[in-house]
């Protein structure tokens, strides 16, 4: 290979970091979001997430997924801000949910369970939660979900309907 | 069961088709209940996650009121419920300052922050004593939050210590922390840290001066007023 081209090509490859970042930036941030529970902490660990993805990007070799790195890369600062911020306090359990607004339009029924699902989906273990994310909002197929939290494709199937049946469960008897 | 429910999960997910052993099932009462639970575990999840992809930026809308006794007050409310009361501040820096603090656009809007303006008005001519708005106190951290709603049931011509505050959030220790957390509330006045003075008849201190302190709680008749 001749110098010329290999210039070209890694000027390919640095120009695509940009727009690879670009064009994933809202999915990976609603991804987070989603991790997270909260908008400002996902925009956070998403800026994390890409400064990562520039240290790194030169490991990442051609034939890559270049979108699945980039989740397996979100899921990691992630997973550590998750980490970082249950060391720093109780949250939920000290919220007093009288203090709380309640949330106007949907029954009082509707509202319970609006509630208990949320709850259930912060108790599932971070990588169960991930798993189901990726799974339902962002199309990745089970390769992908091991691709990105580590695994096989059984472990990331097993991961999703885990989660799927702990968030059932919540719901109790269904009318 | 758990090989129906594996498979009825497969379906829902587009993981896998339906089975013959599966469509018996589903023809069961218990694989109906299990399929409609699914499908609303789905759709729940749907209605809490689907959009925190495009979270829209909040807009909080406000409105001035002229006081007779503290000049111009400052009211701001988001779509949850009130997030900010001020005075003895400009208008260009209540809105920048607002805008910047909750990340959100900051709209004029009297017919959106009418109801409180009504009872804050009512307030100061002396014909209302207690306030009945939502709050949004997101912003806020969780201890603080207690503290606000500690102060929020102080009732009017009455004063407590922050050392009792404290108590009643169950950190006896924690007077100072109750003194910073309530020099940091966001809706004075209506969450009336005024009501909160230091031990042995002592006024306290006051994040908008002493001055405004001592002006409400004469508003309010309290004798704390003359301390």
């Amino acid at each position: 290979m001749s110098p010329r081209v290999l210039d070209a090509s890694m000027s390919r490859r640095r120009l695509s970091l940009a727009e690879l970042t670009e064009r994933h930036r809202g999915e990976i941030v609603g991804y987070l979001a989603r991790l997270l529970g909260d908008r400002q902490e996902a925009e956070d660990a998403c800026q994390e997430a890409f400064l990562r993805a520039h240290r790194a990007f030169d490991r990442l070799g051609p034939e890559a997924n270049s979108r699945a790195w980039l989740y397996r890369i979100a899921t990691n600062a992630g997973l550590n801000a998750a980490r970082r911020r249950s060391h720093r306090a109780v949250r939920a359990i000290d919220v007093d949910p009288d203090a709380l607004p309640a949330a106007a339009g949907p029954s009082l029924e509707r509202h319970e369970e609006l509630r208990a699902v949320r709850r259930a989906v912060e108790a599932l273990p971070p990588r169960q939660r991930a798993a189901l994310m990726l799974r339902q909002f962002h199309d990745l197929g089970y390769a992908e979900i091991a691709a990105t939290l580590g695994g096989n494709e059984d472990a990331a199937r097993a991961n999703v309907y885990q989660a799927l049946k702990k968030v059932r469960a919540a719901l109790g008897g269904v009318r | 069961m758990t090989g129906h429910e594996d498979e009825l999960i497969a379906l829902l997910l587009g993981d896998r088709r339906r089975s013959p052993a599966l469509a018996r099932w589903l023809g069961t009462l218990a694989g109906r209940r299990e399929l409609r639970a699914y499908r609303r575990s789905l759709d729940t999840l749907q209605q809490l996650y689907g959009n925190a992809g495009a979270a829209p930026r909040r807009i909080i809308y406000y409105c001035a009121l002229p006081t007779p006794i503290i000049g111009r007050v400052f009211v701001a409310a988001s779509e949850t419920g009130l997030v900010r009361v001020s005075f003895r501040q400009s208008e260009a820096s209540f809105v920048a300052e607002l805008g910047q603090r909750l990340g959100a656009d900051v709209v004029r809007s009297p017919a959106r922050t009418a109801d409180i303006v009504h009872q804050l008005r009512a307030y100061f001519a002396g014909e209302r004593r207690r306030f009945d708005v939502r709050l949004d106190l997101r912003h806020t951290t969780p201890f603080q939050r207690r503290v606000l709603m500690a102060a929020a049931r102080v009732p009017a011509g009455q004063v407590v210590s922050y050392g009792e505050i404290a108590r009643r959030i169950g950190q006896p220790h924690g007077s100072r922390a109750v003194g910073q957390a309530l020099g940091h509330n966001p809706i004075p006045i209506v969450i009336p840290c005024h009501r909160v003075v230091a031990a042995g008849e002592r006024i306290g201190g006051y994040g908008g001066g002493l001055g405004i302190k001592r002006k409400l709680l004469r508003l309010e008749g309290s004798a704390a007023a003359s301390w």
